[in-house]
């Protein structure tokens, strides 16, 4: 089991990356960042970093609009 | 999978980048020092110099290439400083001395590349100017790409070549936004300031400048301001469950592509290019669709230009149900000819034809207009009555705070449903985001002294999707900064456009509290300030600024008679489901909060026990968000400011001071 945002747990599953993630949470925003477990995750790296089980996963998104 | 990062060799080292990365980015990657003269880092590189040469061997075959505009899509190897590169570069350097021998550029350029006889390859046209053009063409890319003008260009050909704008004379389309002067490497445009008397030019200059280049080369990556304007965040706000949806009873709709910005760009927007609406502004958010064959009103079967949709036009048209992109744009236009926003217009529909469905009201109130969700034409109707000051359009035009009080007092049975519903407060309709399920964003719209209007809406993401600020003093500190940042930049005259729908590449390097501020950007509006003023700011003293108006704001307001606890109070619409259609749109989230918020097993209980608890828990956190809020703004629990907040801000004058405690006295008797 993963937590995103100190919030939401989801299932965790072998080789799972930022990318999958962002996919089940529906995230597709265009200004979002990346921490697992408090370490950035790059834009290209998201179809590559492996996120571990029991990973905090931080998905920030920047406002925009309003 | 498609591997995105590629290995390669530059001078023997080894490295790996983004497929794609121009060699150049990876060579300085590196530090290796290696020469150019046409690029600059925020333009499109085009390769014209032919300085920053470099051999690059694939496949046992070697090759020289220009590395600024050399996109890396295979392994290779490179080597920036061999004996064959270093002969081309300096033949290179020779010329551009023949040609430009005073030039400083030039110069340092030659003694880089060990070139130093000027007379050798010694141009026919010897330009002896110390900043004469070298024509890298660096302004002529700023100003299309930054600018999105083509005001200059080169014209002759061979030695007679020359940068110039059309016919020769000055372009009345030049803004004079100086991103030419800024780019270029001699010095040859020169920037003649005739403004009002800035304290310092440059760092206005300097720092609008950063926003030009990130305009051009991130914005296409990031919100597509150039592109689709606003109307980008339809589908963003669909897809986190945002949109209102029928009186904001629902986030999200099925029928949402139907009027959101791939349809508005695909179909409708035909201009897009800077409006001046800020004088020299690069993003050009601005959108237009021309040649619209208008089907009713006083100019139906006229053919018009429409200014827009944004977003919270599609966001009103939604929230009525209109799913239909041709009433969006018809009823962006009538909107704009007859001076009425199309947010409370939306909103007023909105809450018109949720009573309409709920039977509140019937044709009898409505002179015969059957409203309900998606009721495109009867809309346009109303739309055309209120500007004629005839039928149901006179009762819409007075907003959805009239309609609720006068439908209570003839139907008093109603009037609890009706006062949930009408998405109001402090007279003002919300703007187009479904805010019930942030508590945040409930405060921040309520909270606010002008009503609850669009410029409010940040906190949304912050709160319900980032979980960024999950206790009330969170909360309660994020409703005082960015109230405040806004009305500091709105009474600056600065458009909020460039401040966070378009952010710094290395945004991501703040730890999240800090990055939803975009630091960068506030400290470019510092600069504008500082470079109109003289005057340096730091934060404290930008949210002292505006704490003294927002202050005078509050103050007046008690002054005559509004700004009431009562008006802080949000319809209870805006906090959480009204309806049981509503609650079972979102079952899981609610029966989820009843038993690990409330601590409440939802088995037993009906759905009207349900909504019961969630509605005491909800309106008790709202009155906690609010609580803390009034205490981080230095108000009492009445949200009226203390009188210790007034000295502090240097505005406790006798006079505000008796209006303060007056309405201190009346809200003391009243609650
Ligand atoms: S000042 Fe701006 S608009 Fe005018 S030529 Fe230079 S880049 Fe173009
Ligand atoms: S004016 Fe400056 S930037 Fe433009 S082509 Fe000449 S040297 Fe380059
Ligand atoms: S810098 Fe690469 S060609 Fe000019």
């Amino acid at each position: 089991m993963i937590t995103v945002n100190n919030r939401d747990q989801l299932e965790w599953s072998p080789n799972m990356t930022v990318q999958d993630v962002l996919n089940h949470m529906g995230h597709t925003y265009s200004l979002i960042t990346v921490t697992v477990n408090d370490k950035l995750v790059e834009d290209e790296d998201y179809d590559s970093f492996v996120v571990p089980d029991h990973a905090f996963v931080s998905v920030f998104h920047l406002a925009h609009g309003g | 999978m498609e591997t995105k990062k590629i290995p390669l060799t530059i001078n023997g080292i080894e490295t790996t980048v983004v497929k794609g990365t121009t060699l150049l980015n990876a060579i300085n990657k590196l530090n290796i020092d290696i020469p150019t003269l046409c690029h600059h880092k925020d333009l499109t590189p085009n390769g014209s110099c032919r300085l920053c040469m470099c051999e690059i061997s694939m496949d046992g075959k070697k090759e020289l290439v220009t590395s600024c505009n050399y996109p890396i899509t295979h392994s290779i190897t490179v080597e920036t400083e061999n004996e064959k590169v270093k002969k081309h570069r300096k033949n290179l350097s020779l010329m551009y001395l023949g040609r430009y021998p005073n030039v400083p550029v030039i110069k340092d350029l030659a003694k880089r590349c060990e070139a130093y006889d000027a007379n050798l390859f010694k141009s026919e046209i010897t330009e002896e100017s110390t900043n004469a053009c070298i024509l890298c063409g660096r302004c002529v890319r700023a100003c299309e790409e930054f600018i999105q003008e083509k005001i200059l260009s080169f014209a002759g050909r061979g030695i007679n070549r020359h940068l110039t704008m059309p016919f020769n004379e000055v372009d009345p389309h030049c803004v004079g936004c100086t991103s030419c002067a800024y780019v270029c490497p001699t010095g040859a445009i020169q920037i003649v300031d005739q403004m009002n008397n800035p304290a310092n030019p440059e760092l206005i200059r300097n720092h609008g400048m950063k926003v030009n280049a990130e305009m051009a080369n991130l914005d296409p990556y990031q919100c597509r301001m150039r592109e689709v304007g606003t109307a980008n965040i339809v589908e963003v706000m669909d897809k986190y469950d945002l949109l209102p949806v029928h009186n904001y009873k629902f986030g999200q709709h099925v029928d949402t592509p139907k009027i959101d910005s791939k349809v508005m760009k695909n179909h409708y927007f035909t201009q897009g290019h800077p409006d001046q609406c800020w004088h020299g502004c690069s993003m050009a958010c601005a959108k237009a669709v021309d040649g619209f064959k208008l089907k009713t009103g006083p100019y139906k079967g006229h053919k018009v230009c429409v200014d827009g949709p944004e977003y919270e036009t599609a966001g009103g048209c939604s929230n009525m149900g209109c799913f239909d992109i041709d009433f969006v744009v018809e009823f962006n236009f009538y909107c704009d000819t007859y001076g009425i926003d199309t947010i409370s217009m939306g909103t007023t529909m909105a809450f018109v034809m949720e009573a309409f469905e709920a039977g509140v009201i019937t044709t009898k109130d409505t002179n015969g207009l059957k409203l309900n969700f998606g009721a495109c034409n009867e809309v346009l109707t109303c739309l055309h009555q209120l500007s004629q000051g005839e039928g149901f359009g006179v009762e819409v035009g007075q907003g959805v705070k009239f309609l609720k009080e006068k439908w209570s007092k003839q139907k008093p049975q109603f009037k609890n449903f009706l006062y949930d519903i009408g998405m109001e407060a402090k007279g003002l309709e919300y703007s187009e985001y479904m805010c019930k399920e942030s508590l945040a964003q409930q405060a921040g719209y309520t909270l606010a002294l002008k009503g609850p209007q669009h410029d409010e809406a940040w906190l949304i993401f912050m709160d319900m999707v980032n979980n960024q600020i999950p206790s009330f003093e969170d909360k309660a500190e994020a409703l005082y900064y960015f109230p405040l940042f806004r009305t500091w930049f709105g009474l600056q005259g600065l458009c909020k456009i460039v401040w966070n729908d378009v952010s710094p590449a290395d945004n991501k390097k703040h730890p999240p509290q800090q990055a939803a501020k975009i630091p960068e950007h506030v400290d470019n509006y510092w600069k504008f300030f500082e470079g109109m003023t003289g005057i340096k700011l730091d934060e404290e003293k930008m949210l002292n600024q505006s704490a003294r108006v927002h202050n005078l704001q509050k103050i007046i307001g008690l002054m005559l008679g509004r700004n009431k606890l009562i008006d802080d109070i949000p319809p209870y619409r805006a906090v959480g489901p009204v309806t049981k259609e509503e609650y079972t749109s979102r079952s899981e989230r609610y029966d989820k909060e009843l038993k690990e918020k409330i601590g409440i097993d939802p088995t037993p209980l009906s759905i009207e026990e349900k909504m019961q608890k969630i509605r005491e828990y909800r309106m008790h956190q709202y009155h906690k968000v609010m609580q803390a809020a009034f205490k981080r703004r230095g108000w009492d629990e009445f949200g009226i400011p203390k009188i210790e907040r007034l000295k502090e801000l240097g505005i406790d004058r006798p006079e505000f001071i008796q209006i303060l405690e007056k309405a201190r006295q009346e809200a003391r008797e009243q609650n």
